[in-house]
């Protein structure tokens, strides 16, 4: 028979008994469907990711910590730290593990390093508007903003270099602190009180150290603001932190975190003198990449519930077709006496298995993209409507014909038991059988 | 004549040792070209096994069938094919129709695998189903046809490659006799206005008479093989008519 014939053929046959034909096909859908669906939502959320961290921007940012604690982060974030002899170079905890100046100048003088900062953690109580009686919680920050973008819904960006306390809101904080919009915060006066560790231990209940700043810029919706940490300039950091850490000697504040900007493209040269020195650092792509990495496990446990299915629908192709050789043996016969070959006795039950396989993939892909089309509809509608240009799922054409392929493959291969037997099957026989 | 099938020292044995069963014991037989024979035996004589060797479509535990003086068993399994699809045409008492498939799809079966492009197939069919009288039913599916109609679809199906021999398995043995005469007719027009030759295994006598040649077998063995005349066979429908007039004259008189 022709390629084409024998496919025709082969098609017809199926669809001879509908519902068997149709069972099988849906097994295999089912397969099909949740591999497609699990690889379209990966695909959105990577998309999503690379198009904010393109939007982010940062890709000189760096947050420094000593290897020690970098790996005790790394252990615990797979399931637990484990016991080791004490070291005294390293210490005993990651607090434990500082950094020391003559490091911090080392780390400075790396080549292709543009600025490096001690990053400060700041214990910071509250925040209100000057005179205001409602007390906010605030977390503040401070980091070389310059390599970042970020989307202003008005005034501007912090300056680092001016004298003045200046601080960027979220529109978030509008309501709070009693503002009617974004233009009408700007030029306001905030205030926000940082604990004073060493007075504390004194005078537990007067420890609070009041700083006022002026909002320079308000900040809109976006992933830079979703962590709730407000954003201040380094004289407004350098206030609170000095206040904060009132009493305590210079030479006794503990640096934990460095933080700085560095050019990108020497990133890994610099990871490399680092790690000499015995330091590691995180970069925005290092960290969306733990987050990648979670996606893409949960799509291998999908794909895996996929495979499974595949499985199980591969033996279901196995039955279909063991039952059709069983019933169309006087066919086998009639065209083995006619003439037919056993190649294309195999080849045409081969065929049948493939099509199984090809209709559930088919049917998995048009399932797939009519519920992928309704979930970003509704994904944009609601929990998505600030993200316009995020995708819930995407459908990936070479994706979906590689599935395809596969899933034809694996039908294949189940089909060769029944077509070897239909093959096999001697004409004689074959015509007697009743 | 001109040999078309030989079939020297044939031998057929079933099952091992024990269990052993002799089908066919050393069978000599040719067959000429435009001959209609007719292979008669009861059931279990080894007349379709006889056919079933003849036809290739089985492989002798000792002997050789020549096809055209050539030995079939050296034969490569595509030259085997081949040879089965160009020049054999099959009619089976049980007629073996795709029941679910359309008359014309069941009659260009063999031209699909020959190979045979769509609308060469589609003519052929065409014409092997007006040498049966059916082309008004190409397009009716194969289950709803009566029984004689089937085994003409058959025929059409056996024809339609414009085969050399015909084997017909007990052609009339599922239909009753009137309709079992046409399918008759129809075979040995081939016979005689094509040459085909046509070799009928059959426990009926009656067909076997209109045959040329009877070759009776039983255990395996033939026991006779008569020539009763080179020349063609009266036509079943003649006869057919002829006892008719003879009832009606009979009826008359009484």
């Amino acid at each position: 028979m022709k390629l084409f014939d024998t496919i025709k053929t082969a098609n017809h046959n199926l669809f001879k008994s509908k519902t068997r034909t149709f069972l099988t096909i849906l097994a295999v859908f089912i397969g099909s469907f949740t591999i497609i669906m699990s690889n379209a939502v990966n695909a959105g959320v990577n998309d999503f990711i690379d198009k904010q961290v393109a939007s982010i921007g940062g890709d000189g940012f760096i947050e420094v910590m000593p290897a020690t604690a970098y790996n005790q982060v790394a252990d615990m974030m797979q399931g637990g730290a484990k016991v080791k002899e004490y070291d005294e170079k390293s210490g005993g905890s990651i607090l434990g593990a500082n950094i020391s100046n003559a490091d911090f100048e080392k780390l400075k003088s790396v080549d292709g390093v543009k600025n490096l900062e001690v990053f400060h953690m700041l214990s910071t109580e509250w925040m209100r508007l000057q005179g205001a009686e409602k007390k906010y919680n605030v977390n503040v920050e401070y980091f070389p903003i310059s390599g970042f973008n970020v989307d202003l819904s008005a005034g501007r960006m912090p300056d680092d270099n001016s004298p003045a306390r200046e601080i960027i809101i979220n529109e978030d904080w509008l309501e709070p602190l009693g503002l009617k919009n974004a233009d009408d915060a700007i030029g306001q006066t905030v205030e926000i009180a940082i604990k004073q560790t060493a007075k504390c231990y004194i005078q537990p209940e007067n420890c609070l150290a009041i700083v006022s700043g002026t909002i320079v810029g308000v900040q809109a919706p976006g992933v830079l603001t979703m962590d709730g940490d407000l954003h201040v300039n380094k004289a407004y950091d350098n206030e609170l932190y000095e206040l904060s850490m009132e009493g305590i000697p210079e030479a006794s504040r503990e640096i934990y975190f460095v933080i700085g900007d560095v050019e990108p493209d020497k990133i890994e040269e610099i990871r490399k003198a680092y790690r000499e020195l015995g330091y590691e650092f995180i970069t925005i792509d290092d960290t969306v990449g733990m987050i990648r990495t979670f996606f893409d496990a949960i799509l291998i446990v999908f794909n895996i519930f996929g495979g499974i299915a595949l499985l199980a629908a591969a033996i279901g192709i196995i039955n279909t077709l063991f039952m059709s050789v069983q019933e169309r043996t006087r066919e086998i016969g009639l065209m083995k006496a006619m003439g037919m070959g056993k190649g294309s006795i195999f080849f045409s039950f081969s065929t049948e298995a493939i099509l199984l396989g090809f209709w559930g993939s088919v049917f998995g892909i048009i399932i797939s993209m009519v519920i992928g089309t309704i979930a970003n509809n509704v994904a944009h509608n609601t929990f998505l409507a600030d993200f316009p240009t995020f995708q819930l799922v995407i459908f990936n054409p070479l994706n979906m014909t590689v599935i395809t392929a596969i899933i034809m493959l694996i039908a294949f291969i189940a089909g060769t038991a029944p077509a070897r037997r239909a093959a096999k099957k001697d004409p004689i026989d074959a015509l007697r059988y009743e | 004549m001109e040999k078309i099938i030989e079939a020297k020292n044939l031998t057929k044995i079933y099952g091992k040792k024990s269990n052993k069963f002799t089908a066919l014991k050393d069978i000599d037989l040719s067959i000429y070209k435009g001959e209609s024979v007719a292979i008669v035996g009861k059931s279990g004589s080894g007349k379709s096994t006889l056919m079933h060797l003849l036809a290739l479509l089985d492989k002798p535990t000792k002997g050789t069938v020549y096809i055209d003086g050539n030995d079939a068993s050296k034969l490569k399994n595509r030259d085997l094919n081949k040879l089965r699809n160009e020049r054999f045409g099959f009619v089976f008492q049980q007629f073996f129709m795709n029941s679910n498939d359309t008359v014309l799809e069941n009659v260009l079966l063999p031209l699909k695998i020959a190979k045979k492009g769509r609308k060469e197939r589609n003519r052929l069919a065409k014409d092997a189903l007006k040498v049966v009288d059916l082309e008004a039913k190409e397009e009716n599916k194969a289950i709803n046809l009566s029984g004689g109609q089937k085994q003409r679809v058959c025929i059409a199906r056996a024809v339609v490659n414009d085969p050399q021999i015909i084997f017909a398995d007990e052609p009339t043995g599922n239909l009753d006799s009137a309709t079992g005469d046409k399918i008759t007719d129809l075979l040995f027009d081939l016979n005689k206005n094509k040459g085909v030759t046509l070799i009928i295994v059959t426990h009926d006598e009656d067909l076997a008479k209109l045959c040329g040649r009877i070759i009776r077998v039983s255990d395996g063995q033939i026991i006779s093989d008569q020539t009763v005349r080179k020349d063609s066979h009266q036509k079943a429908s003649e006869r057919l008519e002829k006892e008719a007039a003879r009832v009606k004259k009979a009826n008359r008189e009484k």
